[in-house]
């Protein structure tokens, strides 16, 4: 056997490998980003949304877990998130939330991203 | 006004000077024309000499608040304090930008100057590739993304930062990260330079893999202290997230990881030219990628960048730059033959070959990860995303082996390697096996942790070995062999880091609770007693709420500030109380009046070791590698002859 045919092998045998993993990986875990229109239109399965957090923040079970609506234009989505939320969460900012509708027909986040802002822009939440 | 004028000339004039720069040392390359490529050099020294001057500009005009540059009135306002207005300087994407320039344009003009004395031809080609680097990042500023906008309207005052943004540790770990990323162009260049000219002889060699050190180093130095600062400004319990941001940053890293231990076979064995080449081109590709997804916003990240237009810009410089290093490489197949390829599997050159194997996979997993959204948004029309499981999953295991290379690869001799040193592997193995076999009894048979244990001790066991062999007389000659004890220092620090990582994902305890003044919680074998907030007033209105929760004797105080200025954010400040087996982690949520609060308690066990591991690993490779003597062709000549003189 030449030497590139048998590194090439070595080195096809840890692509395969690391492949295979990444290919079944990627199956089990990935989840798909939606807009809140979708979700609504289709509340099945797991999903990423991004929306604007309003104004309408409730803190319960003595602040371990939040309540508000996420905007995304036209479009409302209760959301029902229950942990710690990330310093700049507060009304106006954008969120990626993941999780799936529940038949309350609130979304049941079980992560909850803040975007980290690079600039500060306005305190008020995004006209609609 | 006139500090925005100074500065955008100053901008054009380095972008003039680069593209003359470009003309004329590729042109001195061409003919081999030493006083011609002495003018591009300049050329290129002129560059930055504008840009430090646009540098400084922004710098005076953060400073002196001139509100009608936008940069200034969009990042900054009266009250940031002077050290953070520096910091602006880099904190928003004009000025990062241009930070990336002025960083380039000092290592560049540091690298031409030496590799001119090195091979003059393959300098001049260098500098041309430099200044082209340059030239790009110049235009950028000048036309789509100027740091020294005017605004139409001056306003009475600018917006401020983001409280979360107005940390120490903000001024340190983006400079190193976008210092890192700059500096991958001058270990591109020099090769790309040697390519060009058909090869650059044994001193180039030994440049290229001193200026991949310093990106190496700089990326090190910019990823530990990206986590130092997640885990203790931001206070979510973790240091490493897979967000896109953080994955582009360590990308390059790895591939320069690759790089230090591929070199070797070139520097002794003549082997894998054409890799090492590669290598670096690579790593240079995936920085440019890096910044291209961390400012155009193409992936979502946690971490929202200003989007602006410089997607495409970067997007069309990436396309440019794989296809003629692409060509480059294809063109001088001839040159990058290898006198030597590796011919024995089992070898040290082998070991190194597997350890790039395995770094490139896990970057594969992880860049696959990471542009997934695109992909699969392209192809389904759905944008996919996976999160930390998938990283934790795929490039998790990649990582092991890595570790358990580290245990076998360094025992293995060059060349032809016969079977003796099997020998030497059995105290590592077993010494592996018992520990494995120990956490199983002690941790009831996980065997993520069985694993994790076994290969993290075989790996110490082998680099403790390398570190005493030979005893004290050995040390005594530690100036000779500084390589062997700073490599092996860094494979310890790895190894710590190993176990630090290893211990903080594998022993997490977390728990959240709304604790009642007065009340106790046990969390991971710590008994804490919650025993109320106090709230103090600061300064413009800020309002820190501070917790006091007893542990024995000590009291620790997780607090919180609001900012009614910023629309009522809060910020954490976290207590962290650090012991060499676990941190105690405590953020403070939301208080209520009846006096309870929400307390986060996070268990990490050995978080501590990846800071001292990082340290060493850093330190390590350092000390293996800077102030190597610098040889001179003719003493690299007179070195083998010497070497086979002695033999016989």
């Amino acid at each position: 056997m030449s030497l590139t045919l048998k590194w090439t092998a070595v080195g096809a045998v840890v692509a395969g490998c690391v492949g295979y993993l990444a290919y079944q990986t990627t199956g089990t875990t990935a989840a798909y980003y939606r807009t809140v229109a979708e979700v609504r239109a289709d509340p099945s399965g797991e999903a990423r949304v991004l929306g604007t957090v309003d104004t309408d923040v409730v803190r319960t079970k003595g602040g371990l877990e939040v309540k508000f609506t996420a905007i995304d234009g036209a479009y409302r989505m209760p959301v029902v998130f229950d942990g710690t939320v990330p310093d700049i969460f507060r009304p106006g900012i954008q969120v990626v939330v993941e999780g799936r509708m529940g038949s309350d027909g609130a979304f049941h986040a079980a992560s909850l991203l803040a975007k980290c802002p690079s600039r500060f822009t306005a305190a008020s939440p995004a006209p609609g | 006004m006139t500090l925005a004028l100074v500065g955008s000339g100053a901008l054009l004039a380095g972008l003039m000077l680069t593209g003359f720069s470009i003309l004329v040392s590729s042109y001195a390359g061409r003919v081999a024309r030493p006083d011609l490529a002495a003018v591009g050099r300049r050329a290129f020294y002129a560059a930055g000499i504008a840009i430090g001057l646009a540098s400084a500009t922004l710098i005076v005009a953060l400073l002196t608040h001139d509100l009608a540059i936008a940069f200034v009135a969009e990042h900054t306002d009266s009250n940031t304090p002077a050290g953070l207005l520096v910091s602006s300087f880099y904190g928003g994407q004009e000025g990062s930008l241009l930070y990336w320039v002025l960083i380039l344009s000092i290592l560049g003009s540091a690298a031409v100057a030496g590799a001119a004395r090195l091979h003059e031809q393959a300098a001049a080609y260098a500098t041309a590739i430099l200044a082209a680097v340059l030239g790009f990042f110049l235009l950028v500023l000048a036309f789509v993304a100027n740091p020294f906008d005017v605004l139409q309207i001056v306003p009475r005052d600018g917006l401020g930062l983001n409280p979360i943004l107005r940390d120490g540790g903000m001024l340190v770990h983006p400079p190193f990260l976008l210092a890192g990323f700059a500096s991958f162009a001058v270990p591109f260049a020099l090769a790309m330079g040697s390519l060009l000219a058909g090869g650059g002889g044994a001193a180039w060699t030994q440049a290229m893999r001193r200026w991949a050190l310093l990106s190496w180093g700089l990326q090190a130095v910019g990823l530990t202290l990206g986590m130092w600062w997640a885990y203790h400004v931001l206070g979510w319990g973790g240091y490493w997230g897979w967000d896109p941001v953080e994955n582009v940053a360590l990308l390059p890293w790895l591939v320069a990881t690759a790089y230090i231990h591929s070199i070797q076979v070139e520097e002794k064995r003549q082997g894998l030219r054409a890799w090492n080449h590669g290598l670096l081109v690579l790593a240079f590709l995936l920085a440019i990628f890096g910044t291209l997804v961390v400012r155009s916003g193409i992936v979502q990240s946690v971490h929202t960048f200003a989007v602006s237009a410089i997607g495409p810009w970067f997007f069309g410089f990436l396309a440019v730059a794989v296809v003629g290093s692409g060509i480059a490489l294809a063109a001088r197949a001839e040159y990058l033959r290898s006198p030597r390829p590796v011919e024995v599997a089992v070898s040290r050159e082998g070991a190194f070959l597997l350890n790039n194997l395995l770094l490139l996979a896990a970057l594969a997993a992880i860049l696959w990860g990471t542009v997934l959204p695109l992909v699969s948004g392209l192809v389904r029309g759905e944008q996919a995303v996976v999160g930390p499981s998938y990283y934790d999953r795929v490039a998790g295991p990649c990582f092991v082996v890595l570790v358990a290379l580290m245990a076998i690869g360094p025992l293995v001799p060059w060349r032809n390697a016969g079977r003796s040193w099997v020998r030497t592997a059995v105290t590592p193995v077993i010494a592996g096996l018992a520990v494995a076999i120990l956490a199983g009894i002690l941790g009831g048979w996980r065997p993520d942790v069985m694993v994790a244990a076994g290969v993290i001790v075989a790996a110490a066991v082998t680099t403790v070995q390398k570190l005493t062999k030979g005893g004290l007389g050995a040390m005594r000659r530690f100036g000779k062999r500084r390589h062997h004890y700073g490599s092996y220092l860094a494979h310890l620090g790895l190894v710590v880091v190993a176990a630090g990582i290893a211990g903080s994902q594998l022993g997490h305890v977390q728990r959240q609770l709304v604790a009642r003044p007065g009340q106790s919680i046990a969390v991971g074998g710590y008994s804490l007693v919650y025993q109320g907030y106090t709230t103090t007033l600061l300064d413009h209105g800020h309002v820190q709420t501070t917790a006091d929760v007893a542990l024995g004797q000590e009291t620790l105080h997780p607090a919180r500030i609001a900012y009614p200025d910023f629309g009522g954010q809060t910020d954490a400040r976290v207590a962290i109380r650090s012991t060499p087996l676990h941190d105690l982690y405590l953020v403070l949520g939301p208080t209520a009046p009846d006096g309870s609060a929400v307390l986060l308690v996070v268990v990490n066990p050995l978080v501590t070791w990846i800071w001292v591991g990082a340290a060493l690993l850093i330190g390590g490779v350092l000390l293996a590698n800077l102030r190597l003597p610098a040889k001179a062709p003719a003493a690299e000549a007179a070195t083998p002859r010497l070497g086979a003189m002695v033999r016989s």
